[in-house]
């Protein structure tokens, strides 16, 4: 369509020409891929561009679509991932110099996943270096360099997936693929104003992925919408033998049409009134405009109130521990120095002197928190809140010192696995997105979705982008 | 909003959780804190706005602080050595708190890796997977 911005197009909307071929793959990869380059270097939104693979991926696409195969609403759809998803053949550097030069001999189960459903990898998306497991101070803890986010480029995307946020705000691919252990997917996705969904631990194998945190590590989407993310989720979902912390077969598959919220439950949803010690004025705005339509179209919301309890500080332990175990080696050989940042030139060292009886104790009262958290979930489908406090934060920031606060809702919905997503909820008088955020019991991914979808049915948030000339 | 949580720890944005966690009781091997340590001059003045710990958890943070230049003293420069002492010290009282939170001995420890999706008693009120309504045209 002449002068129509195809590029900020949902995943749902492109599947849709492309099914009734009125879209080719591979005209809409070759325009991502002209964008991406255009317009990547400046946001660092990616590690690297895979034209070739993925115009013969478009090609195959496209061709199959002639045919009358059509795979479903992934096929021929470009997307992103985040550099810590082994590819076949493809450098996958984790963000972090000690593995510039990694390449996997194998493909991770989403990737793999992805290219069953048809869907065309256009390249790898920035990060921080390890996904921040190792610490970090600045936004600049990358092997790419700082993420710049596409509504105010003096502004971080937030992180770890902080590449993957930059990429579907500024229309360089239809979703990319994140990351989270805590707060990775959601935070970039608040920033960046786009949609993003933590799917619920052992829903999506990461078998392929980098390990940070075993025990907390999540793989999920982001995207134009709700809608996209379920999409996306579904093809991505399932038990994986190579992954063992996958839920079993029957609790793993996710299957998604836009009908059956027709026929689902009214949901119950709890605004959570201790998730924040405050608002940034900025946020509390667009926030507070969100709870009134809420209000409106939830007759059944009501206040909550977080169980209390060392939910992050339980957090805190499992992930330094587990990460200094991941990365073991890197410590140990001294080469945790290579890393950009320098709080994760150090912080290994201090996280791996936990002893098991303190881990232990973490995992105790992570297993009193699931409880909790599981009773509270007997009287409300959803929880909400503002996905962060405050707006995009700059670029210099040291964020170690300059954005400290707490966040009992990310150790809690963390520590205990819940599914969570962020959808776009207002802008700041500066312009900047705010997200307001979504979390469900654990297994009920859909309904986070069903909620995400529902909010944006009201509102038309997710389908602004920024101005980028 | 109010909030209950009194702790001053870290946020989202991972990274610093990570940074700012710290480390148990694990004391350095006695043969390690006698050659390296002694080697190795300490920076051991507080941090500025160090939190105030009790005695015992002083000398637990020093423990700590002692055991990794230890071993990897000779890794760091005076002021990553500061920016280690910093970061053991102000990950203390997260720990503490953690430690003086009542667990019975019955508590078991959530390490399968798994959420809590297999209630025995309460079935999920819908199932993960949910039956749609007409069959798919897209998924």
């Amino acid at each position: 369509m002449p002068g129509e911005e195809i590029h900020y197009l949902s995943a749902s909307e492109l599947a849709k020409r492309i099914e009734s071929k009125k879209l080719s793959p591979v005209d809409l990869t070759q325009a991502y891929l002209d964008r991406s380059q255009k317009l990547g270097p400046r946001f660092n939104a990616y590690a690297l561009l895979t034209p070739e693979t993925a115009l013969e991926q478009a090609n195959a696409a496209e061709k199959e679509i002639q045919r009358g195969h059509y795979r479903g609403p992934l096929h021929g759809i470009p997307y992103a991932a985040k550099d810590l998803l082994a590819v076949k053949g493809l450098p996958t550097t984790w963000g972090a110099k000690p593995f510039a030069n990694q390449v996997f001999d194998y493909n991770s189960t989403v990737i793999e996943h992805l290219n069953r459903v048809g869907a065309v990898m256009i390249g790898k998306a920035s990060m921080i270096e390890l996904a921040g497991g190792m610490g970090y101070r600045f936004a600049s803890a990358s092997l790419q360099g700082e993420a710049r986010n596409p509504w105010d480029t003096t502004c971080w995307t937030c992180g770890s997936s902080s590449g993957s946020g930059a990429i579907v705000a500024a229309g360089l691919a239809a979703f990319a693929i994140g990351t989270e252990t805590w707060g990775s997917i959601i935070c970039p996705s608040a920033f960046c104003g786009v949609s993003g969904l933590r799917p619920t631990y052992g829903r999506v194998s990461r078998y392929g992925a980098m390990t940070l945190a075993p025990s907390m590590d999540k793989i999920g989407p982001m995207a134009r919408s709700a809608e996209d993310c379920a999409r996306i989720f579904a093809a991505i979902a399932g038990h994986d033998p190579k992954d063992r912390g996958t839920v079993p077969i029957d609790k793993g598959a996710f299957t998604f049409s836009p009908s059956m919220e027709l026929h689902s439950r009214p949901l119950k949803i709890g605004w959570i009134t201790n998730a924040w010690k405050s608002l940034e004025p900025g946020a509390a705005r667009p926030v507070e405009a969100a709870t009134k339509i809420l209000r409106k179209y939830f007759s059944s919301l009501k206040n909550v109130t977080l169980p209390v309890g060392p939910w992050e500080e339980a957090g805190n332990i499992i992930v330094a521990a587990e990460c200094a175990a991941s990365f073991r080696s890197l410590i140990r050989s001294g080469r945790v120095s290579e890393l950009t940042d320098p709080l994760g030139q150090i912080a290994g060292y201090v996280n791996e002197q936990y002893s098991a009886a303190d881990y232990l104790q973490a995992l105790k009262v992570r297993e009193i928190a699931q409880k909790k958290m599981d009773s509270l979930f007997d009287t409300f489908d959803v929880i909400a809140t503002a996905a962060q406090p405050i707006p995009a934060t700059p670029l210099t920031l040291n964020l170690e010192t300059d954005l400290a606060f707490p966040d009992p809702l990310g150790g809690i919905g963390n520590i205990c696995g819940l599914p969570a997503m962020s959808v776009p909820c207002g802008f700041t008088e500066k312009n900047l997105p705010i997200g307001l955020q979504f979390v469900g019991r654990a297994g009920d991914d859909f309904a986070v979705i069903q909620a995400g979808r529902a909010f944006q049915s009201h509102t038309d948030w997710h389908k602004k982008h920024p101005r980028i000339h | 909003m109010g909030n209950n949580s009194d702790s001053a720890i870290s946020r989202r944005e991972f990274a610093r959780r990570a940074a700012l966690v710290s480390a148990a009781a694990s004391l350095a091997p006695s043969n390690l804190l006698s050659s390296e340590s002694l080697a190795t001059p300490l920076p051991a003045q507080q941090p500025v706005n160090a939190p105030k710990l009790s005695p015992e958890s002083q000398v637990e943070v020093e423990s700590r602080i002692q055991s990794i230049f230890a071993q990897s003293g000779n890794r760091f420069s005076d002021a990553q050595k500061a920016d280690i002492r910093r970061l053991a010290t102000e990950a203390q009282p997260s720990l503490d708190r953690l430690r003086a939170f009542a667990t019975d001995n019955g508590d078991g420890p959530g390490l399968y890796l798994k959420p809590l999706m297999e209630r025995e008693k309460k079935p999920s009120p819908m199932p993960a997977t949910p039956k749609p309504a007409n069959t798919p045209k897209n998924s």
